[in-house]
């Protein structure tokens, strides 16, 4: 099993798992059957002449409890150096031992991504002397990876004008690195080994995009994916998603030009910036007859320029080898199977799906899914009594999200539940309140009442008026009282009408069905 | 504690032992562990007696040859042994190496005692854990004499690169009872477990671990006449023993007797999960499937008919000394005068094995001696150590110190070697290469044997299991040979004044025969069989992966010459 297959060229004949994708609908792509006025791409030409070519290479933390090899848990606020294994700090005799939570989290994102996953793959060793690499070499998957090919298709649901695609080059298992501190204890490399061995997916795309606005589309549809599939945190700040770029430019026509990697941007306000500074950088050099030299790049998020870290030529020889203490990775159809239908439903899937199903806009739901929970909120409050989806989703993107947002609640800890919510709109629906009423009670609801909106309508005695005898008495009585305002009215001001149906909401504590209100007192104003 | 054999004591019943003593006399010390287990049991000994001679031999013998890098506390011992005492005179949970001294290699961690590698980069070093084969040999009662010199991290032959001292083979001084070895012209124990093979035939202990990456448990056992055997690769937990070549790299197992040999196997042969190389419990149980189909099953013991010898061609090298293909071909002839059918078998490709070992392995040595770079533990330097300090660059002058004075030369040169078939490059003609030929090796080997390789069987098996086509026939061809018969070594154990510096590549023929056992992860042993210029010397059998039980059974049968 181990020693015998380690020698085998696995790579032609590998079989193919494309048919295994189409096995369940969930993630059959659907964007066809959204009707939109198909958009052509703008030119991405730069005066009328450059182009450029962009690449990412995306490093995703793995959320699983322990480390790729170890028992060390990874949590993220722990002492420095407690989170550390005898193998995590490459004591003599260890051996890696693979964590089957993180195969299971990379082969569900490489699934969402339409990626082909791999039968068989293996482990490699990549070598290099650093402080904070305590073996010297991280293990990773450099000739066998756990999944090729791949794609993120880009459209308006994601916020660009056309529709582009960026395919995936692969995506492999490896090793984080420990943390180097410098600048704690002058003149002193201080080591903290809780990062060191924490599962990574290394994500790596095609140079398919052409622009730093789908470079940052595409991290960021990255991220929701990752998060829907809950295979990372996807967080920038505390470098759970760390992200590299390529980026060369080159004449339309001509072959691609030399390309430059920018190292560790961590954010995709950076990454942006960094592209539209390296790709102007390059086409000046371009123009003064420079030679681009292909090397490694910083960015100075201060001076906004990125700038030289290391050339090709001094660039480590990695000398990678087939980690022998790992047999290689073999998963069955079955296993894919089985992590395929445990899959969440992934973003672009669910826009769809809640536009047509529901026929709500793509504002309420990106509102929808911009809250954790938002959409099986909506879906709930809908399905329980067939209510309005429109209505409901206003009353949640708009009125619930507000008075939260005021409050300075997370949706995440919003106390109105899907049966009071439901409960306001049932109240509106049957005319037992007026919208505004609903309004007060939904923030009663927030302050923490937790009684049905019936309920409080009957203690607090909100029942809409809907007697017609009645208010037509208190409209009478209105117009009589004020024959100057009727005359107005009567010459054809609104505004005076309005304020003669203030006036019966007045009195009646904004109970009036105010659309019995408006009927009679136009009647009584004509 | 000295007993006479013949007399009417109480060692006249057993088994002669098969660690003969050109003295009258026979030690305690030398006894086999069946026969200490019996005299323990039956309490005719006690352990703390067992113990102490052998602790009275190491003290006697180990200045002169310089076995031990290490040795556990008299008083740890003697507690240990008393334990195991109350346990013998309780009877209850009566173990199998109840008060039998054990000692280990010095790249098996163990924490109570140093584990150096016999290099001065972890001079000072104490592992914070067990391996787990150390782990099963105390929880079966034994007790850790000490830590046995070494090649430095394995690498070596002739346990001369250690930063502890060569190792001399103790040879002459025990079968002579002499207290100096100055007085005659030093030999080599071998490697490089070479302390433990010379801690076994001197008597310090009954058996010791030593590991085999290319022949280094059964080259020292062949040069100081004891067994030397190594398991099928993935058998016995690797964790907790330090890596040289993580693919070739075995527990190797050092011992008097074959019995012995496979006792100490029995206890160390379990799945471990630490250890992803480890053979699974169903393919162990799969294993098992298939000697329990052997062709030989119905043989009583020590008969070897229906056993298929072969005799590979291409062990026939020009290095080979006359006097050594003698001793081969009587080993030949006995095996048939027990009824085994000898037949001539090639391996073709055998022949690049050498040099497929000499790529491959430093290729994997220099990746894991990376780790030692003096920031976590061990060796650090303090060369220019106040320059060091304020400048961040200089992190890679620290650890070219570090391992300047940490490693020594022959360690240096296959760090540099490896690192060379790794670099862009030469990975394709060199490391893939090499890679590629070792396969070749393997299907040479499973074309030889008459038994099937169970790791490529296993999921054949299955699949004709799920089409109701079940025929165990399948698990033996009907072609094919049960075991491969050669010598161990192109000499008997070499003189130290024949080492030097410039000819390091004449010691690499040494491994010639042993090493293709590691290139196809297939069992080898080494038995003590006859002396040349009275120094002992060995043949080596080996069988198809997984079948170390029918070479523990014609072993047997060779030992009793």
């Amino acid at each position: 099993m181990f020693l015998l297959n380690k020698t085998k060229n696995n790579k032609n004949v590998l079989p193919s798992l494309f048919h295994l994708l189409h096995l369940s609908h969930k993630f059959s792509h659907q964007y066809t059957t959204i009707t939109t006025t198909t958009t052509h791409p703008p030119n991405l030409i730069i005066d009328n002449k450059w182009e450029a070519i962009i690449g990412l290479e995306i490093h995703a933390q793995l959320s699983s409890k322990t480390k790729l090899f170890s028992n060390s848990s990874t949590s993220f606020q722990k002492p420095i150096n407690t989170n550390v294994s005898v193998f995590d700090a490459a004591f003599p005799g260890v051996m890696p031992k693979l964590n089957s939570k993180c195969v299971d989290l990379a082969v569900a994102t490489s699934l969402a991504l339409s990626g082909n996953v791999q039968l068989i793959s293996s482990f490699d060793r990549k070598q290099y002397f650093y402080p904070d690499l305590p073996a010297g070499y991280q293990i990773t998957q450099h000739y066998e990876p756990l999944s090729i090919g791949g794609k993120i298709a880009l459209s308006h649901l994601d916020g660009l004008e056309y529709e582009t695609e960026v395919r995936i080059k692969q995506i492999q298992l490896e090793q984080d690195t420990g943390k180097s501190i410098y600048d704690i204890k002058p003149g002193f490399a201080l080591i903290d080994l809780n990062r060191a061995g924490i599962g990574l997916m290394e994500i790596v795309t095609e140079p398919d995009i052409r622009s730093s606005k789908e470079a940052g589309l595409i991290l960021r549809k990255l991220q929701n994916i990752l998060r829907a599939v809950g295979s990372s945190d996807g967080n920038m700040e505390e470098g759970s998603l760390r992200c590299d770029v390529n980026v060369s430019v080159h004449q339309v026509g001509t072959p691609f030009g030399t390309r430059c990697e920018i190292k560790n941007l961590n954010s995709v306000k950076f990454l942006m910036e960094a592209i539209e500074v390296e790709i102007k950088r390059q086409i000046n050099e371009l123009r003064i007859g420079n030679r681009i030299i292909q090397e490694t790049r910083g960015y100075d998020v201060v001076k906004n320029k990125t700038f030289r870290l290391r050339s090709k030529e001094t660039d480590t020889d990695y000398r990678f080898m087939p980690e022998p203490d790992l047999p290689p990775l073999i998963l069955t159809k079955e296993y894919l199977e089985r992590i395929l239908n445990a899959s969440p439903e992934l973003p672009d899937i669910l826009k769809t799906r809640l536009i047509n199903k529901y026929n709500i806009s793509l504002k309420d739901v990106k509102a929808l899914m911009g809250e954790e929970g938002g959409v099986e909120y909506f879906e709930k409050i809908v399905q329980y009594r067939n209510r309005n989806p429109k209505l409901v989703s206003n009353w949640i993107t708009q009125d619930l999200y507000g008075f939260l947002n005021r409050k300075n609640i997370k949706f995440s800890k919003n106390p109105v539940s899907i049966e009071q919510l439901g409960s306001i709109i049932d109240c509106i629906e049957i005319g037992d309140i007026s919208g505004n009423i609903g309004k007060q009670i939904l923030a009663q609801m927030i302050s923490g009442d937790t009684r049905l909106a019936s309920v409080i309508i009957e203690e607090k005695g909100l029942k809409q008026i809907n007697n017609i005898t009645e208010l037509e008495t208190i409209c009478q009585d209105i117009v009589m009282q004020n024959t100057e305002n009727a005359k107005l009215v009567r010459e054809g001001n609104q505004n005076v009408f309005k304020w003669f149906v203030g006036q019966v909401m007045r009195i009646t504590k904004g109970k009036a069905n105010p659309q019995i209100v408006n009927e009679l007192l136009q009647k009584l104003l004509q | 504690m000295k007993i006479l054999s013949g007399s009417n004591n109480v060692l006249s019943n057993f088994k002669k032992s098969r660690y003969k003593l050109s003295s009258k006399t026979r030690q305690l010390s030398l006894l086999s562990i069946t026969e200490a287990n019996k005299l323990l049991r039956e309490k005719k000994v006690s352990a703390t007696t067992l113990v102490q001679d052998c602790l009275s031999r190491l003290k006697k013998y180990n200045a002169q040859v310089n076995a031990f890098i290490e040795i556990q506390k008299e008083e740890v011992i003697l507690q240990k042994a008393r334990e195991a005492e109350n346990r013998i005179n309780e009877g209850i949970n009566n173990k199998l190496l109840d008060g039998i001294p054990i000692a280990y290699k010095d790249n098996f961690c163990t924490q109570d005692l140093t584990t150096t590698c016999g290099s001065n980069m972890l001079r000072n070093f104490t592992s914070p854990f067990n391996a787990t084969v150390v782990e099963l040999l105390q929880d079966a009662g034994s007790i850790i004499i000490g830590k046995t010199n070494m090649d430095e991290y394995g690498m070596g032959s002739a346990n001369l690169y250690s930063a502890f001292g060569p190792v001399y083979n103790p040879h002459k001084i025990i079968s002579d009872q002499e207290s100096n070895i100055d007085k005659y012209e030093k030999r080599v124990a071998g490697g490089s477990s070479g302390g433990s093979a010379a801690a076994v035939a001197s008597g310090m202990c009954f058996a010791a671990l030593g590991s085999d990456t290319g022949g280094s448990v059964r080259l020292p056992a062949s040069y100081c006449g004891v067994i030397g055997f190594k398991p099928s690769y993935g058998l016995c937990s690797r964790w907790g023993l330090i890596t040289y070549a993580n693919s070739f790299d075995t527990v190797g197992i050092i011992t008097r007797t074959v019995d012995d040999s496979q006792l100490i196997f029995d206890i160390i042969s379990k799945y471990d999960e630490k250890d992803s190389t480890s053979l699974s419990p169903k393919l162990r149980a799969f294993n098992s499937l298939i000697s329990y189909n052997s062709p030989l099953n119905k043989n009583e013991p020590l008969d070897l008919s229906g056993l298929r010898v072969g005799v590979p061609k291409e062990y026939m090298v020009s290095e080979l000394s006359e006097p050594i293909i003698k001793l081969w071909k009587k080993g030949i002839s006995f095996l048939k005068s027990q009824g085994a059918t000898i037949i001539s078998v090639s391996c073709q490709n055998i022949k690049y094995a050498l040099s497929t070992y000499y790529i491959l392995a430093p290729a994997e040595a220099s990746s894991n001696l990376a780790r030692y770079d003096g920031i976590r533990y061990g060796h650090q330097s303090e060369k220019n150590l106040s320059q060091l300090i304020n400048n961040n660059e200089n992190t890679e002058l620290l650890y070219a110190n570090t391992r300047d004075e940490g490693f020594g030369i022959e360690v240096k040169r296959r760090i540099m070697l490896g690192t060379f078939t790794l670099t862009t490059g030469s990975y394709e003609n060199y490391y893939l290469r090499a890679q590629k030929i070792r396969k070749l090796i393997q299907l040479d080997f499973n074309k030889i044997f008459r038994r099937q390789n169970p790791l490529q069987q296993y999921f054949q098996y299955f699949i004709n299991q799920n089409n109701n086509n079940n025929s165990n026939n399948s698990f033996y061809k009907k072609e094919g040979v049960d075991v491969l018969i050669t010598p161990v070594t192109i000499s008997i154990s070499p003189k130290i004044s024949d080492y030097n510096n410039n000819n390091f590549l004449n010691f690499y023929v040494n491994d010639i025969f042993t090493i293709p056992a590691n290139l196809v992860g297939i069992p080898a042993i080494s038995i003590p069989f006859g002396k040349l210029h009275n120094y002992p010397i060995g043949l080596q059998l080996m069988s198809q992966y997984g079948d170390d039980l029918t070479l523990f059974k014609v072993a047997k049968t060779l030992e009793q010459i």
